[in-house]
C-alpha cells in the first residue's frame, strides 16, 4: 500500500467535502423538521434526525477509511467482491429479515446489513474496471458482456423485491457504458431495440408496482395509495411558493397530510418549507456536487479512477434525478432516496463512503503515471 | 518502455466527460422548470389548497340488496340509520369529546373509551371511527345542534337493514348485525361499525348482497368543514334478490303452528322451490340489526323452546313412520314383492325382546300396500330383518337422506342414517340384529330434517330427481341425484301415500277437488319409556319433553299445479292429529277453500 503522502494531503478536494458537509448538514435539518408530528396531545419528535446525525458520523468514518489507501488496489479487489456480493444476495432469500413483506436485510447481530447497498459499491468497483480497458467504444459483444454482469445481481435484488435498488444497479452500470461509449453500429439497433424490450418487463413487475406506474399516468386511479402520495407531496411543494414558510412550519408536512415524509419524500417538506429560493438552494448544492465529481473523472491520472469517479456521480445522479422526479410528479413512485436528505442508515453510510472513494481518485491526481 | 506510453490510453474518454456535463445541466435545468412551475407558477393555488383546503377521501356505504317475496312484496330493505363518527384528526381533545358524548347518548365513557381504543388503529387518517353505530332522531338533534363546538364529529348516514315482517321470515332471511373483530380482520373492505349478515340468507348470500362501496373526495378546511365534495366511484349497490317465499302461505303456516315448536316446509317438487319455510317459535330479526342488550340475548339464548334454531334445516329428528316410505322403497329395489302378505300378530319376538306393532292385536295377513296405508309396524319388522342395515342405509343415502340438502343456508344438519361401520366408530359395538327393526319403522338412531323429507316426498312425485332446495324464485333446477326405484316401484309408493290419504292414517287431508298423498309419523323420544309391556298413555297425561313428535310428509296435486308439503311438530304426539290440520290449512291455501 501507498503510504500516506503529505503532499497528497494537500490535494484534498475541499470543495467536494465542503459541498457534502452542506448538504448532510441540510437533511438532518430537514429531517428535524419532518421529524415532528402531530399527536392528540402536542408535537412530538420522532428521534429520526438524531439516528441520521449517527449514521452521518459512521458514515465520515467510511469516507475517511476509502481515502486512505490507493485506490488502485481496488483493480485486483473488484472481482473477489462482486463474488461475495453474489453470495450474501443468494444468503438473502434464505437467511433474510423479512421487514415490510420484503426479504432485504441480513441481520448480522450487531446490524442489519442489506446487501444491496454492498452490491452497489461492488457493481461500480467491477463496472469501473471491466469498462477502463481498452479505450474504442463498445462493440456487441462488449456491452453484453458487461450487462450480463451486471444483470445477475440486479435480478437477485428485485426479487427481494426492491426494484429501487435493483434498478439503481443497473443504471449505474448503464451510465457507466455510456461514459465509455458504444459503437455507432450498436447504438443506432438498440435505440430500436430498448423502446421495443421495455414494456415487456411490464411483465416482471409486481401488481403493486404496476399499479404505480399506472398511478403516475393517472393519479386521480387511487387517490388512496400512491395517487395520495404525488397529489399531496406536490400540494406540499407547491404551497411552499417563493420564499417558503419557513422552518418548521410547513403546515402540510406538519399535520401529517404528507405521508413518508421522512424517507423517499422528505424533500416534499424541504421544498413546502424552504420555498423556490430554497429548491434553488439545495438543486444547485446538488449540481456543485456533481460538478466536483465530473471535475475528478476529468482530471483522474488513469482511466480506472476516472470510471470509478464517473460511476459515482451516475450513483448520485439516477438517485436526485428518480427521487425529485418522483416527488415533484415527473416520474412514477419508485423507492428510491434522495442522497443526503432521505433519511436511511445504511444509504448514508454507502453514500459518504463513495464520496471517500472520489475524493481518494481526486487526491492522487498528480502521482506520477508509471511507466 | 517509452514506447508503451500511450497518453490517449491513460485519458477519460472524452465523450464520457461531454455526457456528464450535459447531464448536470439537464437536471438542472429540469428541476429549475419544475420547481418554478409548481411553486411560482402555480404556488398561488397550491397554497390556496393548502391553506384552507384538504383533499380528503371518504367512503359511501353501498345499499344492500333489496329481497322481496315470490309474489313482489318487501321482505327486507334498507332504512337511513344515523351514526356517530369520530374524526380524530380533527377532535381537540379526545378525552373531553367522549364525555361529551356519553352525556348525548347515555353510554358509558368507559365502553366508549374503549371503542376508541380499539378504532382507532383501524380507521385510516380522516376516516371517521364510528362509535355509535346507531342514533336516536332526539340523540341526532342534540349533536347536530352542538357540533359547531365539537370539531371533529360527525353524523354518518348509512342505510339500515329493516325486516318489515319481523319474525316471520327470520329462519330464512337471517339478519344483519355489527361486524365483528374476526370479521373484520378477514374482510378489508369492512370498516369498523359495518354491518354484515349473520344468518340465514343474509350470511350465504351476504356476497351477493352487500354490494361494493364508493368513493367521495371531499374538499375541508383546517377544522373539518367540507366544502365541496365529488364522487369518484358511486357506490354499486347489493344484487337484489326474490324468493321463492310466498308471503302470504308462510305468513299462515306462521301462525298455525304458533305456540308449538316445529317445522312446515311447503315445496314445489319440479322445481326445488321452497314455497314456505316455517319454523317456530322465531324471533325478530330486527332487533340484532339495532343491537341486543346483554339480558334480552340471554333472554333469547336461554329460552327452552329455542327460538334461533332453525328447525327445517339445523334440527334432525327420527322420522317415525315417515321412514317406512324408504324401507318400503328399499324392499322393492331389493326383490319384495308388492303381492306378498306378511301375517301381523301384532307383535314380534326376537331373541328376549318383544317387538310391537302399534295395533294391539294386528293387522292380520297384509300386503305392501296395505302395510304403507296402515302403516304396519310388524310388515316393516319383517322387511328390516330380511333387507338388514348395510341395504336400508345404502337406500336412504341414495334418496339423500345423511346429507345436507345443500340449500343457501348456515348451519345446515345432514341428519343420520346409522351404518355398522358408523356404530362400531360411535360407540365401539358390532350392529344387533334387533336394531335392524328398529331402523325400519324410522326408531332409534335414524335422524332427518324436515327439508330432507320433502325434497325425498319431491322426488317420489315428480319422477325420481333428488333436486337441491332453493330459497330463491326463478333458477333452473338443480339435480342432485335421482331415485334408485324403477317407475312402478315409485308409483307404487305414491300410490300407497294417496291411499294413506284415502283411507289410512291421514284422513284428515282428503280433498275431493284434488289428489293428496301423505304419510304420517310418529317419533317416540323415549325409548325406554315405551319398553314391552309398558302401556301407552294418553298424550295429554304425559310431560311435554316426553311426548313423541308428530310428522305428517304430504303431497297434493290440483290443475296441474304439485306442491309436496311436510311438518313437523315437537312433542306434538300423533302425526295424523297434531300435523295434519295444519297441512289441511296449507292445501286450503294452495288449492282454495274445499266446496
Amino acid at each position: 500500500m501507498t503510504p500516506i503522502d503529505r503532499r497528497i494531503l494537500l490535494h484534498i478536494n475541499w470543495s467536494l467535502v465542503g459541498l457534502t458537509l452542506l448538504l448532510f448538514g441540510v437533511g438532518v435539518m430537514n429531517l428535524y423538521s419532518a421529524s415532528g408530528f402531530r399527536l392528540e396531545d402536542g408535537l412530538s419528535l420522532n428521534p429520526f434526525y438524531k439516528k441520521q446525525f449517527l449514521w452521518g458520523l459512521m458514515g465520515f468514518g467510511g469516507m475517511i477509511t476509502f481515502m486512505l489507501f490507493d485506490y488502485r488496489h481496488l483493480k485486483t479487489l473488484a472481482v473477489p467482491m462482486f463474488l461475495v456480493t453474489l453470495l450474501l444476495l443468494l444468503c438473502v432469500p434464505v437467511f433474510g429479515k423479512v421487514i415490510y413483506g420484503a426479504r432485504r436485510w441480513l441481520d448480522l447481530g450487531f446490524f442489519n446489513l442489506q446487501p444491496s447497498e454492498v452490491a452497489k459499491i461492488s457493481i461500480l468497483l467491477i463496472g469501473a474496471k471491466l469498462l477502463s480497458k481498452g479505450q474504442r467504444p463498445l462493440d456487441w459483444l462488449q456491452l453484453f458482456g458487461v450487462l450480463a454482469v451486471g444483470m445477475v445481481p440486479a435480478g437477485l435484488i428485485i426479487l427481494q423485491p426492491d426494484l429501487g435498488s435493483g434498478l439503481s444497479v443497473l443504471l449505474l452500470l448503464g451510465g457507466l457504458v455510456l461514459y465509455r461509449g458504444i459503437q455507432m453500429r450498436v447504438f443506432k439497433p438498440l435505440m430500436i431495440l430498448v423502446p421495443v424490450l421495455l414494456p415487456m418487463s411490464w411483465f416482471f413487475l409486481h401488481d403493486y408496482q404496476k399499479r404505480r406506474i399506472l398511478t403516475f399516468l393517472d393519479p386521480g386511479n387511487d387517490p388512496l395509495g400512491a395517487g395520495y402520495h404525488i397529489i399531496q407531496s406536490q400540494i406540499a411543494i407547491g404551497s411552499g411558493r417563493l420564499w417558503g414558510k419557513g422552518f418548521l412550519s410547513g403546515t402540510q408536512s406538519q399535520l401529517r397530510f404528507l405521508p413518508e415524509k421522512h424517507t423517499d419524500f422528505a424533500i416534499a417538506v424541504f421544498g413546502e418549507e424552504w420555498g423556490f429560493i430554497g429548491c434553488m438552494f439545495l438543486l444547485s448544492l446538488f449540481c456543485l456536487f456533481l460538478y466536483q465529481i465530473y471535475l475528478t473523472a476529468h482530471d483522474a491520472k488513469d482511466r480506472f479512477g476516472s470510471f470509478l469517479a464517473a460511476g459515482v456521480f451516475f450513483y448520485f445522479f439516477w438517485q436526485i434525478l428518480i427521487n425529485m422526479g418522483m416527488v415533484l410528479g415527473l416520474m412514477p413512485v419508485v423507492g428510491i432516496p434522495l442522497p443526503f436528505i432521505s433519511y436511511g442508515g445504511s444509504a448514508t453510510v454507502v453514500n459518504l463512503s463513495l464520496i471517500g472513494l472520489v475524493l481518494n481518485v481526486s487526491m492522487r491526481r498528480f502521482v506520477f503515471k508509471r511507466a | 518502455m517509452a514506447a508503451q506510453f500511450e497518453p490517449e490510453g491513460q485519458a477519460p474518454p472524452r465523450f464520457g466527460l461531454f455526457l456528464l456535463q450535459a447531464l448536470i445541466w439537464g437536471l438542472f435545468g429540469l428541476f429549475v422548470l419544475r420547481f418554478w412551475y409548481l411553486q411560482v407558477h402555480k404556488g398561488e393555488e397550491f397554497a390556496q389548497k393548502a391553506r384552507d383546503n384538504q383533499l380528503r377521501q371518504e367512503l359511501l356505504h353501498a345499499p344492500r340488496g333489496l329481497i322481496r317475496d315470490r309474489n313482489g312484496v318487501l321482505v327486507a330493505v334498507n332504512q337511513p340509520a344515523y351514526a356517530l363518527g369520530l374524526i380524530r384528526e380533527d377532535v381537540r381533545d379526545v378525552k373531553a369529546t367522549l364525555d361529551q358524548i356519553a352525556v348525548w347518548t347515555d353510554i358509558d365513557l368507559a365502553t366508549l373509551e374503549a371503542k376508541y381504543a380499539k378504532g382507532r388503529r383501524r380507521v385510516k387518517p380522516f376516516e371517521p371511527l364510528i362509535l355509535v353505530p346507531d342514533l336516536s332522531f332526539e340523540q341526532v338533534a342534540r349533536i347536530e345542534s352542538n357540533a359547531l363546538f365539537w370539531p371533529g364529529l360527525e353524523i354518518v348516514v348509512r342505510p339500515r337493514r329493516y325486516y318489515p315482517q319481523g319474525p316471520l321470515l327470520a329462519h330464512v332471511l337471517g339478519y344483519v348485525a355489527e361486524a365483528n373483530e374476526e370479521e373484520l380482520e378477514k374482510d378489508p373492505t369492512l370498516s369498523l361499525g359495518d354491518n354484515v349478515g349473520k344468518g340465514g340468507l343474509e350470511f350465504t348470500l351476504e356476497e351477493r348482497l352487500r354490494g361494493a362501496k364508493g368513493l367521495r373526495q371531499l374538499e375541508v378546511d383546517a377544522t373539518g368543514r367540507r366544502l365541496s365534495q365529488h364522487v369518484m366511484r358511486p357506490p354499486r349497490a347489493g344484487e337484489d334478490l326474490r324468493l321463492s317465499i310466498d308471503l302470504e302461505l308462510q305468513a299462515r303456516c306462521h301462525e298455525m303452528l304458533e305456540g308449538q315448536a316445529g317445522a312446515i316446509v311447503v315445496m314445489e317438487p319440479f322445481s326445488g322451490e321452497v314455497v314456505a319455510f316455517v319454523s317456530q317459535p322465531s324471533y325478530d330479526a330486527n332487533w340484532f340489526v339495532t343491537g341486543l342488550s346483554g339480558p334480552q340475548w340471554e333472554k333469547l339464548r336461554d329460552d327452552p323452546m329455542h327460538p334461533l334454531q332453525n328447525r327445517v334445516v339445523q334440527s334432525a329428528y327420527p322420522p317415525g313412520s315417515v321412514f317406512k316410505l324408504v324401507v318400503g322403497g328399499a324392499a322393492l329395489v331389493n326383490g319384495v314383492s308388492p303381492s306378498e302378505r306378511v301375517y301381523c300378530s301384532g307383535q314380534v319376538k326376537l331373541g328376549r325382546h318383544i317387538f310391537r306393532c302399534w295395533k294391539k292385536h294386528g293387522h292380520g295377513h297384509i300386503d305392501f300396500l296395505q302395510a304403507l296405508t296402515q302403516s304396519c309396524d310388524v310388515y316393516y319388522y319383517e322387511m328390516g330383518s330380511r333387507l338388514g342395515v348395510d341395504k336400508i342405509s345404502e337406500f336412504a343415502m341414495t334418496c339423500g337422506f345423511g346429507h345436507k340438502t345443500d340449500i343457501s343456508l348456515p348451519h345446515e344438519k345432514g341428519g343420520l342414517i346409522p351404518t355398522r361401520e358408523w356404530k362400531r366408530r360411535r360407540f365401539g359395538e358390532s350392529w344387533q340384529g334387533g336394531e335392524n327393526l328398529n331402523l325400519a319403522i324410522g326408531q332409534g338412531y335414524t335422524l332427518v330434517t324436515p327439508l330432507q323429507v320433502a325434497r325425498f316426498i319431491g322426488a317420489l312425485v315428480n319422477g325420481g330427481d333428488i333436486l337441491r332446495p332453493t330459497l330463491l324464485a326463478g333458477g333452473e333446477p338443480e339435480r342432485q341425484g335421482h331415485l334408485p326405484l324403477t317407475d312402478a316401484q315409485r308409483q307404487l309408493l305414491v300410490r300407497s301415500m294417496v291411499e294413506t290419504v284415502e283411507q289410512g292414517t291421514a284422513r284428515r287431508l282428503k280433498r275431493r277437488d284434488a289428489v293428496i298423498g301423505g304419510k304420517t309419523g310418529t317419533a317416540q323420544v323415549v325409548r325406554l319409556k315405551l319398553k314391552a309391556g309398558d302401556v301407552r298413555r294418553k298424550l295429554e297425561e304425559m310431560p311435554y319433553e316426553e311426548r313423541d313428535h308428530a310428522w305428517l310428509a304430504s303431497f297434493g296435486e290440483k290443475d296441474g299445479k304439485t306442491y309436496v308439503a311436510v311438518c313437523m311438530v315437537e312433542h306434538g304426539g300423533h302425526g295424523g292429529s297434531a300435523a295434519g290440520p295444519m297441512l289441511k290449512g296449507v292445501y286450503e291455501h294452495l288449492f282454495g277453500k274445499q266446496k
